[in-house]
């Protein structure tokens, strides 16, 4: 069974191999100007001015080769997954139902279970060490640069970073042969793969990752040298967002808050903030209301407990639809 | 007797308000080389399927050698199954589907299988896909051969092949058959393609089986009474109509008696397998028995 699983997946995983060689180069090719250009701006040793040490280091990347293939890298990693539960999931047993072959697989001296066991554990192990070795690649490789572009903490950069993409992958490999063994269309499981798989990794990185863990909360003096945001709307309605210096932090909320834990909403005092008044009056006595600025947030060192979480809940999920699978061949799918 | 090949009891399979097969009861002896023949949609396939485990049937019960349908290794092991249109992976070549067989079959017969393969002319290298009609059903009769079943089960396999084909096919399965001591079961929906090489028979309409038994028995008891137009009350006891046609003075009667007609006023013939056939296929089909022909 592992020979006919092999066989019939031979043609993927030379695709597989070369595709991870060819980027694989790449990094290695580029990996050494980051280390440069990391020296160069002296960012390990920036001590008190690291703004613009890093800024340096950001320019000198961006104007070489590593600059592209850092957003190229992050892409790959962010599809492959989807990709792997399109063309590698959806088909598996989609195709054998399509072409009637399961007639022909399931009347050889192996039980049904045995055969789906062997493809899913063959296949799955494939993808965990594929994307595992994706992602440990690029998660290396850009690791100075992401420490210079607000850490690994940060959603977009969180999936494709660490061991996320090894759970994103086997989820949505299950998913593709759950699809295709309820659909038995090789293209519209294709299609409900992308269309539940996008969903799912959106609504995690949107909506579910921030309550995995539970996010930090602070409340400082607000300090409105340099706001993010200061608005006056109409009936002198007041929106104050002041900047916070929270580094390789993943701010949830940011928000301006008075001395009774109410969200600050004004009224702006027309005397000192409206089209008369002076310069910096209103800052001045914005600063008098002893507003206090309160931030939720994750610190970079929520980074792997996020990752852990997340992780283990796309495996779970896999875990399930793999055991409805098995379910589903043995008493429902002829 | 030795122990039914298959042993069906009110076997039946519903999809939805539809019925595939109801109430099926049959006990196919070993040895045998079944012909299960029956109109497009009879149940055929459906029958077929629920003995290689490919189906759950809704209601009754069925063994297949003393086994439920592929209940584990085992049963599979004994069992070799050529569904309809001989499915072969079409990306793999006629070499590699050997490979697959030797792999997933612990009593594989390579010999077997290559000597099938030289004998055909198959070239080991092609893509399965690129074969003939024939040849990819000789193809899945190999790999169903070559793991040595007790029992072979061959849905409609020649229905797509052309006469010369055909007749390849039959040859090849006969020699195997000649070799091992193999039962067979064949399906198709013509009589004609399988009166030369089977020996039982069960005829399945609508549904449910009309008529089974072995083909001497068969044509023992059936006979054709040409005659006087007359009253069908007064046939001998012992005597069913199957099948009756009338023009002006004269009758035409297909019946079963298992006991020699010797009313004069009719004309005695014998019939061929196929009018036999023919005869249960035209029959009303609010027949409410099957015709359960047991060796005595």
């Amino acid at each position: 069974m592992i020979w006919l699983t092999w066989r019939q997946f031979r043609t993927q995983t030379w695709i597989t191999v070369g595709a991870l060689a060819a980027l694989g180069v790449v990094l290695v090719v580029t990996g050494p100007s980051i280390a440069d250009a990391y020296d160069a701006a002296n960012v390990a040793a920036c001590g008190t001015d690291c703004g613009a040490a890093i800024s340096n280091f950001l320019n000198q990347v961006r104007t070489g080769a590593a600059g592209i293939v850092y957003q190229l890298a992050s892409a790959v990693v962010y599809v492959v997954p989807a990709v792997i539960g399109v063309f590698w999931g959806a088909p598996l047993i989609a195709r054998e139902l399509e072409t009637g072959t399961h007639r022909l697989a399931w009347n050889q001296t192996v039980t049904r279970t045995r055969w789906l066991a062997t493809k899913l554990a063959v296949i799955g192990a494939g993808t965990a060490l594929a994307v595992g070795l994706l992602s440990w690649a690029v998660t290396s490789w850009a690791y100075h640069l992401d420490d210079a572009h607000g850490g690994r903490i940060l959603p977009l950069t969180f999936s494709t970073r660490g061991i996320v993409p090894v759970g994103y992958a086997l989820f949505a490999f299950v998913l593709g042969v759950t699809m295709g063994m309820l659909i038995r269309r090789t293209v519209a499981a294709m299609a409900a793969t992308l269309a539940v798989y996008s969903l799912a990794v959106i609504s995690m990185q949107e909506w579910i990752r921030e309550h995995l863990v539970a996010a930090s909360h602070v409340t400082n003096p607000l300090d409105i040298s340099s706001p993010e945001l200061l608005m006056i709307g109409d009936n002198d309605e007041m929106t104050v967002i002041g900047s916070h210096s929270l580094s390789d932090a993943w701010v949830l909320s940011n928000q301006t808050i008075t001395h009774t834990g109410q969200v600050f909403t004004g009224p702006a005092d027309p005397q000192y903030c409206g089209p008369e008044a002076a310069v910096r009056a209103c800052d001045q006595w914005v600063n008098s209301l002893g507003l206090r600025q309160d931030l939720v947030y994750h610190p970079a060192d929520h980074f792997w407990p996020l990752q852990l979480a997340e992780t283990g809940i796309f495996i779970a999920i896999a875990l399930l639809l793999a055991g409805f699978c098995f379910w589903w061949t043995r008493r429902h799918l002829t | 007797m030795s122990r039914p090949v298959l042993q069906a009891e009110g076997l039946s399979k519903r999809y939805g308000r539809r019925l595939a097969l109801s109430d099926c009861t049959l006990a196919i002896p070993a040895g045998r080389v079944v012909g299960l023949v029956g109109p497009n949609g009879a149940g055929k396939t459906t029958l077929l399927h629920i003995a290689v485990g490919l189906l759950p049937p809704t209601a009754g019960s069925i063994e297949v050698l003393g086994g439920h349908p592929a209940s584990g290794a085992a049963q599979l092991a004994k069992v070799g199954f050529v569904a309809q249109d001989a499915p072969i992976y079409a990306g793999l070549s006629v070499a590699d589907h050997l490979r697959f067989g030797a792999h997933m079959n612990p009593g594989w017969d390579q010999r077997l299988a290559d000597e099938r393969i030289g004998r055909l002319g198959l070239d080991p290298s092609q893509k399965a896909g690129k074969l003939s009609g024939g040849q990819r059903a000789q193809l899945a009769l190999t790999l169903a051969i070559a793991k040595l079943p007790d029992l072979l089960i061959l849905d409609e396999p020649i229905a797509s092949l052309d006469p010369l084909a055909r007749r390849e096919f039959l040859q090849g399965l006969m020699a195997y058959i000649a070799e091992h001591d193999a039962s067979v079961i064949l399906s198709s929906h013509l009589v004609s393609d399988l009166e030369r090489v089977c020996d039982y028979l069960v005829v399945l309409v609508a549904s449910r089986v009309r008529v089974s038994g072995e083909v001497d028995d068969l044509l023992t008891n059936h006979h054709r009474l040409t005659g006087a137009r007359r009253d069908l009350a007064n046939l001998p006891t012992g005597t069913e109509v199957i099948e009756e046609s009338h023009i002006d003075r004269q009758s035409t009667l297909t019946v079963r008696s298992t006991s020699p007609i010797d009313d004069r006023s009719f004309t005695v013939e014998q019939l061929t397998l196929e009018d036999l056939v023919l005869a249960y296929l035209s029959q009303q089909t609010t027949h409410p028995q099957p015709v359960l022909e047991t060796t005595p």
